[in-house]
């Protein structure tokens, strides 16, 4: 420290040293070097091989955690039907989920605020503290759920997502949302927005309309659903926001969106009306005629193809496919499960497998539920094929007519039992035993003739019989936009014997789908047309724009426009007089054809089905209804418990009749009257009795005179009701009109005179439907007006009729 | 003029000599980019402690303002006035080493007891002032090693025999020396401040080497560091953690998510910058991912906004600075300059060295900010103002004579 005492002489104080400065200079240099250049040397390799050589493997790692890519999903497709009714549509619900990890924070942060409230002389929260034992007693309360289970979620303490509920309804959620809100549970507990599918209409047109599975992220399970998924699902969006190290999001930086694009709208060509229609028809004939195996009904444009109505019996809840709510299928449970009835094969097995009794029948009983659902889930009438029986001979007749082998002028002679050459079974019988006799073309039809129809299957020819199975497209799918579809069993063109000919002709011993029969049944009637089916009428994106729209298809001309007019003519003689008499609707020109199939089930399984169209002139709708095997009263009879003769004719027809009146009004096709057509009575009031009585006959009315006035001040019925032509309305003339009501009689079982001449006395008019050759077998079997009921005096009350012999029964 | 330079001493003249333009331009360049850097690093983290955006910046534009006045101003002293000063500064600086232990803070932030609080002067590490004053008072006493009188036992002694023959060979003369840098590394050893403590010993080390102690003593002193790291590294668990992230950082026993997430999130950054980056202010890192990243981790988020042209530019900017401080070193126009100078000089490029190589996973991680680009504003200042301290010495570089 000596060199600072004399500040001026510093600079001397260091002595020049050649050899020290000489030192410094090149260890400085080495320094130099050193550390100016050597030990970046590394840094630059290290950087180089950071942002350069592992650039992307680097960049992709930290995009990952700086963003956050959340799924956005896109409305799944409403389905409407024809008239714009939704049949299916999505609405957001809430999975309700638990964050035991962040409820462990928030409960934290609860005792925090009591003690700071303790040492600080602060107030306590107002709302009670979140234990898990609150959070899980509440929520079970809310939600329906157990304690426990909510509990057991609760203690995966490290887990964030527990869900508890899925897809809650809109009060349950809210009903959360307000627990959540009162005990500052934001942080823990937590509603995740989800869809859900709805079927507004329950389980209207369930098996076209199908389901969606909310177990397997509501894809389409059964159904349109299933067949349009991909236009129905839309696209999952994807929002990519940039987020900071703890998550936040950062606004306005590194966005990028792929929106979600909504699904698609089916249309559909099911009228939400006719089908309901189907459906009740279905269920009614089912419990009427103690239907055991399921019902199907089809209702067709026979001119475009579209499918107007599509129903099946048993039948389901779209919104809980899961539940069996069909009586028949819930009898059949019952059975198994009270041992009525085993499914043997699932109970051996188990047993086999080492399985106690008590397992092996959990094992029957599972199976057997199972069985249950996927029998009323399938829409057999596209999965299944059967026999289509008489119905068929509709397709023989067309095809032997165009093929010029027969014409109405030909005759047809029945013995009541057919010989087939090359037959080995039991010899194939009529319809009647005794035989039909001599009938002309149109009478064979019309009673369902088999002798007839083997004669008539005979002329055609093996070769061209197959082809018109060809050609009518029984052969191969019908291409129906519908998922699941089948083709039937038929023999090969080299296997097509003429003993397979002979029972081909009148419909047996092979099987088509429903769909398949139907749509070669419209071709019949509609001018020879073989149209391809469908039932999605246009596909519309969430816009409203129409993104396809089904124009209809024409497969190919079976027949010609001609030969088709002579089928509905001899079509029509079926349901005026025939064995489909029992369709008849008075006012509407219907024709068609019944049928009985044998099934493979044997003896007393018989599928009973009726074949329609209408108007018959120029055909706007063609049915198809079925009723699979009623069950006879006694093992081989003939008759139901209700002794209901068990025929297409007897049971189908019947129904089939009732439904084409809906289906026929609802479309507004406009009656052509005959003699006793309804009309409506017109205003008399102020007519004298001759003006009066010519008003009444321009509409087919009768009149009789009360009183002695000069004009009429009264008449029963009043104006403007419609009662049958021919009727008798009765004009007062000063006199006064009586007011009050009378009872009606019971007509039940009285055949058509007498049901009038009982109904007259009471004052009241009688309209007649059903059974169309009202002859003395013909009996009314229901009325419109339930008997003891006080109604007014002229009113109509509707009787339906039918024909309760056996006669041409059994097709 | 004239008449003015007249009344001057030949030491005063020369102290008014030419500043060195190039040293001056890269400390002011390198100063600048720093506080950009700090604008552009620093604004997610102040937003997120609720103060304004340029919060940081502010200050540290502050800071940097009045550094370089100070800078010129220190340049403007003639630097033999810093021989006089260096006990002082060395002094002082133990003083506060002392000091920071009892009445110091940090422990709560960092763990680590290394900053003081002054009145007027504020908040400070006593590390960074230890730095100057060891580099500063060895400048000054090696600088007259050659005329400094070799102390002699009483020749009676016994051991004088001994001892004449080991002041001959050198050994002896370092002791001193050593004697205070052990002082104060095991004062900031004891804050603990391990990036400090070695930052000390090579700001010591490389005046002493300069000055010409003998090599054996670098050899021999390298070999006990070698030793003494690998036990620190192997036989510690400490240390042992540290190396075993620095091998894989994502084996931490949390995936990355605990000890290795700092130089995870670095190389991240510094990955994602590609060749050209991603832009001026667009750092994706910075946003609470990257911790310290406008102090310790700055860099890194430069090498993520300018990509690897950018951090090349700044390492070269650095290298220039060195190289030049080394230039002025070896122009000094005596041996205090050249050894103050290649002491600034190193401990700066050691600065440099270790903070990037840390960022970049190229060795174990230790706290070493980065000079002129970390946030901090006494740092800043304490930097600069040693710049002005070379700059005072390249005032004195005789001009090369001319023809």
């Amino acid at each position: 420290m000596a060199e600072k005492r004399k500040k001026g002489t510093r600079i001397i104080r260091q002595r020049p040293d050649r050899r020290a400065n000489r030192t410094i200079l090149i260890r400085s240099l080495f320094l130099m070097a050193l550390f100016g250049l050597v030990v970046f040397v590394p840094l630059f390799f290290k950087l180089w091989q950071i942002q350069i050589s592992q650039h992307d493997y680097y960049q992709e790692l930290a995009v990952q955690q700086q963003t956050r890519d959340s799924t956005v999903t896109a409305n799944r497709g409403t389905i409407y039907d024809s008239q714009g009714a939704v049949l299916a549509m999505s609405a957001t619900v809430y999975n309700v989920q638990l964050s035991p990890k962040d409820l462990m924070e928030t409960q934290e942060t609860y005792r925090e605020k009591v003690e700071d409230a303790q040492e600080n002389g602060g107030t306590l929260p107002d709302y009670p503290e979140p234990t898990d034992q609150f959070v899980a007693e509440n929520l079970a309360a809310l939600l329906d759920l157990e304690v426990e289970d909510v509990m057991s979620h609760l203690e995966n303490k490290n887990s964030q997502y527990e869900i508890i509920k899925y897809r809650v309804e809109p009060e349950e959620s809210e009903a959360v949302q307000a627990f959540i809100t009162e005990n500052h549970l934001s942080h823990g507990i937590y509603l995740m927005p989800t869809s859900k599918r709805y079927y507004p209409k329950g389980s209207l047109a369930a098996h076209v309309v199908g389901w969606v599975n909310p177990n397997t992220d509501n894809v389409g399970a059964y159904g349109l659903e299933a067949q349009f998924e991909e236009e129905l699902s839309g696209q999952t969006g994807r929002v990519v926001t940039a987020k900071d190290g703890v998550g936040t999001e950062l606004l306005y930086r590194f966005e990028d969106y792929y929106d979600a694009t909504d699904g698609n709208n089916l249309t559909l060509t099911i009228d939400a009306t006719i089908q309901s229609y189907c459906e009740s028809i279905l269920q009614e004939g089912v419990e009427q005629f103690d239907v055991q195996d399921g019902a199907f009904c089809l209702v067709m444009d026979p001119n475009t193809g579209a499918i107007l109505g599509w129903a099946n019996s048993p039948t389901f809840d779209l919104n809980d496919p899961w539940t069996v709510s069909d009586p028949v299928l819930l009898q059949y449970l019952e059975d198994i499960k009270s041992g009525g009835y085993t499914k043997e094969e699932a109970y051996t097995k188990a047993l086999a497998e080492g399985a106690t009794a008590q397992e092996a029948y959990d094992a029957a009983i599972q199976e057997a539920e199972k069985d249950v659902l996927y029998s009323q889930w399938a829409n057999k009438t596209v999965t299944s094929s059967y026999e289509p029986g008489s119905t068929f001979k509709s397709i023989v007749l067309a095809a032997a007519l165009e093929e010029g082998v027969v014409s109405e002028s030909d005759h047809f002679f029945c013995t009541g039992v057919a010989q087939v050459e090359g037959w080995t079974g039991d010899p194939i019988r009529c319809s009647d035993r005794d035989g039909h006799g001599d009938q002309d073309l149109a009478k064979a039809v019309a009673n369902s003739c088999n002798p007839a129809f083997i004669e008539i299957g005979k002329r055609l020819g093996a070769e061209k019989f197959y082809d018109y199975l060809e050609d009518f497209g029984f052969l191969e799918t019908t291409g129906i936009d519908m998922q699941g579809e089948t083709t039937g069993v038929i023999w090969s063109r080299e296997k097509f014997t003429n003993v397979d000919l002979a029972v081909a002709s009148f419909g047996q011993r092979f099987q088509v789908t429903p769909l398949q029969l139907i749509t070669a049944a419209s071709a019949v009637v509609n001018g020879g047309h073989l149209m391809r089916p469908y039932v999605v009428s246009q596909i519309t994106d969430a816009d409203g724009n129409v993104l396809q729209h089904t124009e209809p298809t024409e497969v190919r001309q079976v027949i010609s426009e001609q030969t088709s007019e002579r089928c509905r003519t001899i079509l029509e003689k079926v349901v005026d007089g025939g064995t489909g008499k029992n369709a008849a609707v008075e006012g509407y020109r219907i024709g068609g054809k019944t049928g009985s199939s044998q099934t493979l089930k044997g003896e007393d399984h018989t599928i009973v089905s009726f074949l329609g169209f209408a108007p018959a002139d120029d055909p706007q709708v063609v049915i198809l209804l079925a009723y699979d095997s009623p069950k006879p009263n006694s093992p081989g009879s003939n008759y139901t418990e209700d002794l209901w003769y068990i025929s297409g004719g007897n049971m189908a027809a019947l129904k089939a009749g009732e439904l084409m009146e809906k289906i026929l009004d609802y479309l507004g096709v406009e009656k052509t009257y005959s003699a006793t057509a309804d009309v409506i009575v017109p205003n008399l009031t102020g007519l004298t009795e001759a003006d009066a009585t010519t008003s009444l006959k321009k509409n087919n009315l009768s009149i009789r005179v009360v009183g002695d006035g000069d004009t009429v001040t009264g008449q029963i019925p009043a104006s403007g009701a419609t009662i049958p032509g021919g009727s008798e309305v009765v004009v007062y003339m000063g006199a006064e009109v009586p007011t009050d009501q009378v009872q009606v009689p019971s007509v039940i079982g009285l055949n058509v005179e007498q049901a009038k001449a009982k109904l007259s006395a009471q004052g009241l008019y009688l309209k007649a439907s059903g059974a169309s050759e009202f002859g003395s077998t013909v009996v009314a079997y229901e009325q419109s007006v339930q008997a003891g009921t006080s109604v007014d005096r002229g009113t109509t009350i509707e009787v339906r009729f039918t024909d309760s012999t056996a006669s041409g029964a059994g097709l | 003029m004239v008449k003015r330079r007249r009344d001057l001493t030949v030491m005063q003249q020369l102290a008014r000599g030419p500043i060195d333009i190039p040293f001056l331009m890269l400390v002011v360049i390198l100063t600048a980019i720093g506080v950009l850097a700090v604008f552009s690093a620093s604004y997610p983290t102040a937003m997120n402690e609720g103060l304004d955006p340029a919060n940081y910046f502010i200050k540290q534009a502050g800071f940097g303002a009045v550094g370089l006045v100070a800078m010129f101003l220190i340049s403007k002293i003639n630097y033999q006035t810093f021989r006089g000063l260096s006990v002082f500064v060395l002094g002082i600086s133990i003083v506060l080493l002392v000091l920071v232990l009892p009445f110091g803070y940090g422990k709560s932030t960092v763990g680590a007891q290394r900053w003081i609080s002054l009145p007027i002067i504020g908040g400070f590490q006593p590390s960074e002032i230890a730095k100057v004053g060891v580099i500063m008072y060895f400048a000054a006493r090696l600088s007259k090693r050659n005329t400094e009188k070799h102390k002699r036992l009483p020749p009676r002694h016994p051991l004088s025999g001994l001892h004449a023959w080991l002041d001959e060979k050198g050994v002896l003369e370092p002791i001193p020396y050593f004697l205070i840098l052990g002082l104060v590394a095991v004062l900031m050893l004891m804050e603990p401040h391990m990036s400090g403590t070695i930052l000390v010993l090579v700001g010591g080390a490389s005046v002493l080497f300069a000055a010409g102690i003998k090599l054996y003593w670098f050899i021999g002193g390298g070999a006990v560091a070698a030793a003494g790291l690998w036990v620190i590294m192997t036989k510690t668990s400490y240390m042992a953690t540290r190396l075993a992230i620095w091998k894989n950082p994502w084996d931490d026993g949390m995936n990355g998510r605990d000890k290795g997430f700092q130089i995870i999130q670095s190389l991240y950054a510094i990955g994602s910058g590609g060749l050209l980056g991603v832009g001026f202010g667009k750092s994706r890192q910075k946003f609470l991912y990257l911790p310290e990243s406008e102090n310790d981790y700055i860099f890194s988020i430069w090498c993520e906004e300018m990509g690897f042209v950018g951090a090349a530019i700044v390492i070269l900017l650095f290298i220039l600075l060195v190289i030049r401080g080394y230039w002025i070193a070896v122009h000094a126009r005596d041996r205090f300059g050249a050894l103050l100078v290649v002491g600034i000089t190193t401990l700066t490029a050691v600065q440099v060295f270790l903070n990037i190589a840390v960022v970049t996973n190229l060795i174990p991680s230790t706290g070493i900010s980065l000079p002129f680009f970390s946030y901090g504003g006494t740092a800043l200042m304490i930097q600069l103002a040693e710049m002005g301290m070379v700059l005072s010495v390249s005032r004195q570089i005789p001009a090369p004579k001319q023809e």
